[in-house]
C-alpha cells in the first residue's frame, strides 16, 4: 500500500538560523541585504513549495550471500556493505519518496542568471532544506507506524550514499506508481523535480538508529566535511 | 598603480556593485565596479588594464579565499555580479579588440544531468579572470561540445558532472570530443569526480574548485 502525504512548510522544522549556516554563516551574523533575502525566501516559501512525499512498507527482505546486496520482494539491490551494516536485523522495509516540488528551483534559476543571484541561491539551498526537512518528517510517520507496531526503525539511506549506486533508483522507483508525487526518474537516474530525496529505512524490533556521520561516507572532497556539517 | 584600479579590485575582491547596493555594509554608500570602471574609462585609462589590473586581481583573491573556506558562494556571487556589472561597460571596447581577453572557456553540465550552480560558478569565476565564457548549460551531448570546440578553436572544454552515472556521460564526451577536435583541452569537475577518473577518461585536468581551472588556463594561457 503506497501512502502519500503532503506538508505545508509551516509544519517543517527549518530555522533561519540554520539556514544562515548552510549558506556560510555559522553564527547567523548575515550581512545586510542577505538577512532581507533570508527574510523574503522564508515569508515567499510556503506559496511556491508544492511538498509531496510517499512511502511503502515492503513484504520480504533477504540480506544476499555477498555482504552488499539486499533482496527486497525478489528484487536486488545492490546497497553495498556499510549501508548493509546498518540495516541488519531489519525484519522489512520502509520506500520512500519526497519532493519539496519544481516551483522553488524555477524561481532560483531565473534569481540566480539574472537580477538577484544571491536571492537565488538562497532558494536554492533553502530548497535542499525543505526537501531535506519534509523527509525528516515522512521518517517519524514511518517511525510512529513502527513503533505501534513494536518495531523500532533504522536512520535512511539513499541510493548514491555510502557505494549504493545511484542508478538503483530505478528499482527503487519500480515500487511507486508512475509520476507518484510528480516525481520523474530520468534514465540516468535523476529526480526531477531537482529538490528530491528517495531512500530506505530499515523497520524491526532489534533495529539501530545511528546518526549520518561522515566517516559513512566516501565523498572526500566535500564542502560539508570541511565544514564539519554532516547531513545534506 | 592607477589608484581608480586598486579601488575597482576591492569592489570586485568584496562585491560592491554599485552605489546604490548596500553590499558589503562596510562599503555603503561608496562607490561601486558600475561607477568605477566608467570613470576609469573616461578618464583614458586603458580598458585592457582595468581588465587585467583592475577587475581580475579582484577575481583572483576572491577565488583563493572561496578555495580556503574564508568566503562561501554567496559571497562570490556578489563579486561575480558586481564583476558582470563592469564588464558590460568593457564590451564595446572587447568587440573594438581594443580589450582582449585570454582565451575562450566552452562550459556545460554533461548529458543526463541538470545540475547548474557549481557549473555556473566556475563559469563566473573564469569569465572573471579575463576570459570568454561560452556555456552551453545543462544536459549537453557530444555534438553541442563539439559543434562549439569548432567554432572557437583553442578553446577549452570545461565539463560538469554531479551524479555517478551521469560521469559515464562525462567519459563519452570528453573521448568523442577528442576524437572529433583532436588537441582540445577537457577539464573536469563535480562533486563525484576525482583525479584518478580523470586521468582514466584521457581528461587533462581535474579541480575540485574553480579557482583550480582558472589556475589551468593560466598555464595554457600565459
Ligand atoms: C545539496 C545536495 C542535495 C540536495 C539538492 C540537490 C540539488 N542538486 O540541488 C538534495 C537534498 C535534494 C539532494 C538530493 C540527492 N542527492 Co545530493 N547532494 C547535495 C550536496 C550536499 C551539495 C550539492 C551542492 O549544491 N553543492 C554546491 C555547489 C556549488 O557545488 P557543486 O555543484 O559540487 O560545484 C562545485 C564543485 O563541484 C566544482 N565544479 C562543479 N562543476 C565543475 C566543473 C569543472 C570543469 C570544474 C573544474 C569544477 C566543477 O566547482 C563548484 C564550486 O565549488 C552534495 C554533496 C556535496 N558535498 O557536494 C550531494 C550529492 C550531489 N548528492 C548525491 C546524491 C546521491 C543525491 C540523491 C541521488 C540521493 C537520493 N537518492 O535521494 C538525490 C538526487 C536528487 C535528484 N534530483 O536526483 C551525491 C551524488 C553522487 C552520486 N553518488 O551520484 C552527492 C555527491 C553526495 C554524496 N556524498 O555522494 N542532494
Amino acid at each position: 500500500m503506497i501512502r502519500p502525504i503532503t506538508y505545508s512548510f509551516s509544519e517543517l522544522t527549518i530555522d533561519k538560523v540554520h539556514l544562515s549556516a548552510m549558506l556560510g554563516f555559522p553564527e547567523g551574523n548575515l550581512p545586510e541585504p542577505f538577512d532581507l533575502y533570508v527574510a523574503e525566501a522564508f515569508q515567499e516559501a510556503e506559496m511556491i513549495c508544492d511538498i509531496q512525499g510517499a512511502y511503502c512498507f515492503t513484504k520480504t527482505i533477504e540480506f544476499g550471500a555477498g555482504n552488499g546486496q539486499l533482496i527486497v520482494d525478489g528484487l536486488e539491490f545492490e546497497i553495498g556493505k556499510t549501508i548493509a551494516k546498518e540495516l541488519r536485523h531489519s525484519e522489512n522495509l520502509a520506500l520512500f519518496i519526497c519532493t519539496a516540488g519544481s516551483r522553488i528551483s524555477q524561481l532560483s534559476q531565473e534569481l540566480l542568471t539574472g537580477e538577484n543571484p544571491v536571492l537565488g541561491y538562497i532558494y536554492d539551498v533553502l530548497g535542499s532544506m525543505i526537501a531535506e526537512a519534509a523527509t525528516d518528517k515522512l521518517q517519524l510517520e514511518i517511525q510512529k507506524i513502527a513503533n505501534e507496531q513494536g518495531s523500532a526503525i533504522t536512520n535512511r539511506y539513499s541510493p548514491g550514499y555510502c557505494k549504493w549506486s545511484v542508478a538503483d533508483q530505478h528499482k527503487l522507483f519500480s515500487f511507486f506508481p508512475e509520476n507518484c508525487c510528480k516525481i520523474s526518474l530520468s534514465e540516468s537516474a535523476l529526480m526531477y523535480p531537482i529538490k528530491s530525496v528517495s531512500g530506505i529505512i530499515g523497520v524491526g524490533a532489534n533495529v539501530k538508529f545511528r546518526e549520518y556521520t561522515c566517516d559513512l561516507c566516501n565523498q572526500n572532497e566535500c564542502f560539508q566535511r570541511s565544514h564539519r556539517r554532516i547531513k545534506a | 598603480m592607477n589608484e581608480l584600479l586598486t579601488k575597482l579590485s576591492e569592489c570586485i575582491e568584496f562585491g560592491k556593485i554599485n552605489m546604490a547596493s548596500p553590499y558589503p555594509p562596510n562599503m555603503k554608500g561608496q562607490e561601486g565596479a558600475d561607477e568605477i570602471t566608467r570613470k576609469a574609462l573616461e578618464e583614458g585609462v586603458n580598458p585592457q588594464d582595468i581588465l587585467s589590473l583592475g577587475l581580475m586581481p579582484g577575481m583572483e583573491r576572491i577565488g583563493v579565499k572561496f578555495r580556503e573556506n574564508k568566503v562561501f558562494v554567496p559571497q562570490v556571487l556578489m563579486s561575480a555580479k558586481a564583476m558582470s556589472t563592469a564588464m558590460l561597460h568593457l564590451k564595446p571596447h572587447f568587440l573594438s579588440g581594443a580589450a582582449k581577453q585570454k582565451g575562450t572557456f566552452i562550459i556545460g553540465t554533461v548529458l543526463g544531468d541538470l545540475h547548474d550552480i557549481g557549473k555556473n560558478l566556475v563559469g563566473m569565476m573564469v569569465e572573471g579572470n579575463g576570459y570568454k565564457v561560452i556555456d552551453l548549460g545543462t544536459d549537453v551531448n557530444s555534438e553541442k561540445f563539439i559543434d562549439a570546440a569548432k567554432e572557437n578553436p583553442d578553446a577549452v572544454i570545461g565539463l560538469s558532472a554531479l551524479l555517478t552515472t551521469t560521469m559515464v556521460n562525462m567519459e563519452k564526451i570528453a573521448r568523442d570530443i577528442k576524437e572529433a577536435v583532436p588537441g582540445t583541452l577537457v577539464t573536469i569537475g563535480g562533486a563525484p569526480v576525482n583525479n584518478d577518473f580523470c586521468a582514466r577518461i584521457g581528461a587533462d585536468h581535474y579541480s575540485p574548485d574553480p579557482q583550480g581551472v582558472v589556475e589551468f588556463l593560466n598555464t595554457k594561457f600565459a
